[in-house]
């Protein structure tokens, strides 16, 4: 601002000021809830604090972060998280993009539709996931009683605690919940589409799958990359999903979920914040891949 | 061969029909503009032709073939649309192969009918362009070359210099009427500009509110409209209608008194209506005469183009005139001037609006 403003008018100046003091309660509201605790759960990364003594703590440098990274436990929690999202992104995608294109039509009541399929969506995640556990309970839920009685399972099956069966079933409840929001940003794009374009097409005769595939997938591109990254983001970071469908079990545990339990349950505060802290890089990370390759390819064209 | 038929062709949406049964023959190689006013059905009668709308009753048929239930594609139609309808992440040349591409017509004959129709609308140089690096002229002429390139039978264009400014549309209207000599396929052409459908056209279909109201040559629509609605909206400044009483009537001709003890003679080709009848008197603009005896009339305003003046004049009734004259008159506000109107190129029309 000092070279620039020296030569800038008295009305730049002055402006640049207003907006400075207009931008100043956001950036000390921002730094004080998210700068300062973000640089403390670094700063605390490389310590041995406990939650008991987050006074008395000794530097270890780098030790928090090598353990980690020698703990299968971490990596499995990594391995959890990435096979979540990849899954739940997916499926949430392809059927956003179903939910989407129908809503699009022409249907009689559309608009009672749409807000119908909000809804799963604007239930807090919390409400709807203890609202899933019950429905998959082992003895009491519905899910069972519903299969026994169409005779698809033979015998009760155990939803939340078979390792093979909880994180599928994490992914469905994640699905369930997270389309909506998908299909509301693609139905957005959808609707911004030119509708001469289709009438062309029709003249041209192209078949209605090549006209989805050639015309209407690429022109929604753009907005369908915003939404799967940031449906990408909100999936590395999943806690509550999985802790309040599984609790800390180790078969869908994410790395969220990790970094709590060593925070909270063993109040490993240094160990915890390592995590925490490799958490954020790896979300650093893949947001500026996604934003990268999403680019690359909407630039590319077809 | 192309020839474009129509029989009581009816469109309804819902409730409200907005085609109230059209017949209609184009000839092969003919170009027919459609006109009227906003909401008279010409662009819902073009999108009938088209297939993207289907006929509630009637019969269509292209090139002798009926087409009431073959979609777009199978009518051999192509058309222009008056947003373009260009594909937007696609180049100019992708554009125009699109189609040809997924009739699995082979690489090198599209590459040449590509090639063809853009040496044809000089656009050779643009054909790597995506449309929005287009101006609105050029993505025009990408979208009449993607129109050509499927080799239609017959073409269709709904109002394609609507989104053109006024000297760019001049320019493209001269190109489209060589594209009518170079290409000698039948054309429809829907527009609400009556100047394009003049010079454009070889015949012109007037329709008001779902109707025809009048098919026929250019001039001969301007010279012998049959009925009020086409003598005033073909021909700019529009005709003057004035309210006359029939004073005389004799076999082949009637006499109207005018504003001011004049009387006029009109031949009619109908049945004189008896002495008495209030009838409407129409006269064009450029047919009302200035001289030193005549219909009096004062001037209200004068609008000055240069190379001709409109003067709004005011009779001795008060009912009010457009007169064109040529050249820059000197005339002003409050001048009286002595109008004078001539029998064979007025017209008179009874109280249904008919040309007598």
């Amino acid at each position: 601002m000092s070279g620039a403003g020296a030569r800038a008018s008295g009305l730049t100046r002055q402006r640049r000021r207003s907006a400075w003091l207009f931008l100043l309660p956001m950036l000390v509201v921002l730094a004080a809830v998210a700068g300062w605790p973000l640089a403390r759960t670094v700063y605390y990364s490389f310590t041995d604090a406990t939650l008991a003594t987050l006074d008395a703590y000794a530097r270890v440098g780098l030790d928090n972060y090598l353990w980690l990274m020698r703990d299968p436990v971490w990596w499995r929690a990594v391995w959890n998280t990435v096979l979540f999202t990849v899954v739940s992104v997916s499926l949430e995608t392809a059927l956003g993009l179903v939910v989407a294109l129908t809503l699009n039509a022409h249907l009689p009541g559309r608009g009672l539709l749409r807000a119908a399929v909000l809804i799963p969506w604007a239930i807090p995640t919390v409400v709807s996931a203890q609202m899933w556990g019950w429905m998959f309970h082992d003895l009491y839920g519905v899910v069972n009683a519903a299969l026994l009685g169409l005779g698809v399972i033979a015998q009760p099956q155990a939803w939340t605690a078979d390792p093979h069966l909880a994180l599928p079933v994490v992914i469905a409840v994640d699905v369930w919940k997270s389309t909506p929001f998908m299909a509301l940003l693609i139905l957005a794009a959808l609707q911004m589409l030119p509708q001469d374009i289709y009438e062309a097409a029709r003249v041209d005769g192209v078949h209605p799958v090549k006209v989805f595939f050639r015309i209407t997938l690429p022109l929604i591109r753009p907005a369908l990359m915003v939404a799967v990254l940031f449906r990408t983001l909100d999936a590395l970071r999943v806690f509550d999903l999985m802790y309040v469908l599984t609790g800390n079990s180790r078969s869908t545990m994410s790395m969220s979920v990790y970094a709590r339990q060593y925070l909270i349950d063993f109040q490993d505060v240094g160990y915890g914040s390592a995590a925490a802290t490799l958490l954020v890089l790896i979300l650093a990370l893949a947001t500026v891949a996604a934003i990268t390759l999403g680019r690359v390819r909407f630039e590319a064209g077809r | 061969m192309a020839a474009v038929t129509l029989r009581g062709v009816r469109k309804s949406f819902g409730r409200f029909e907005v085609i109230h049964g059209v017949d209609l023959d184009i000839r092969d190689g003919e170009f027919v503009a459609f006109v009227g006013p906003s909401g008279c059905g010409k662009s819902t009668l073009l999108r009938l032709i088209a297939g993207l709308e289907d006929l509630s009753d009637g019969d269509l048929s292209i090139d002798g073939a009926l087409v009431n239930d073959l979609p777009p594609a199978k009518r051999g139609i192509a058309m222009v649309f008056q947003s373009y309808a260009l594909y937007p992440h696609m180049t100019a040349y992708d554009n125009m192969a699109f189609g040809l591409t997924l009739s699995r017509t082979d690489k090198r004959t599209i590459e040449e009918r590509v090639r063809a129709a853009a040496r044809l609308l000089q656009i050779e140089n643009l054909l790597e362009r995506k449309p929005r690096d287009l101006s609105g002229g050029q993505r025009q002429r990408v979208a009449i070359g993607r129109a050509i390139v499927r080799e239609p039978k017959v073409f269709l264009f709904d109002e394609p210099l609507s989104n053109l400014d006024a000297a760019l549309r001049v320019q493209t209207r001269m190109e489209i009427a060589k594209l009518k000599d170079d290409l000698r396929a039948t054309m429809i052409y829907v527009t609400h500009d009556q100047v394009e459908a003049m010079t454009l056209a070889d015949r012109i279909v007037v329709l008001n509110a779902g109707r025809v109201e009048q098919v026929g040559r250019p001039l001969d629509l301007y010279h012998r409209p049959r009925n009020r609605f086409v003598a005033g909206f073909i021909g700019s400044p529009a005709m003057n209608f004035l309210e006359v009483v029939v004073a005389a009537a004799e076999g082949g001709a009637v006499a109207v008194g005018l504003p001011g003890e004049a009387t006029l003679q009109i031949p009619v080709e109908s049945a004189s209506p008896p002495v008495g009848t209030r009838l409407t008197l129409g006269v064009r603009p450029e047919h009302v005469g200035v001289a030193e005896d005549g219909m009096p009339a004062t001037v209200l305003a004068v609008e000055r183009l240069g190379g001709e003046t409109h003067c709004h004049v005011t009779l001795e009734d008060g009912q009010r005139m457009l007169v064109r004259m040529e050249g820059d008159i000197p005339v002003g506000a409050g001048d009286r001037l002595c109008l004078n109107l001539h029998g064979e190129t007025a017209h008179l029309f009874d109280d249904a609006g008919q040309r007598l």
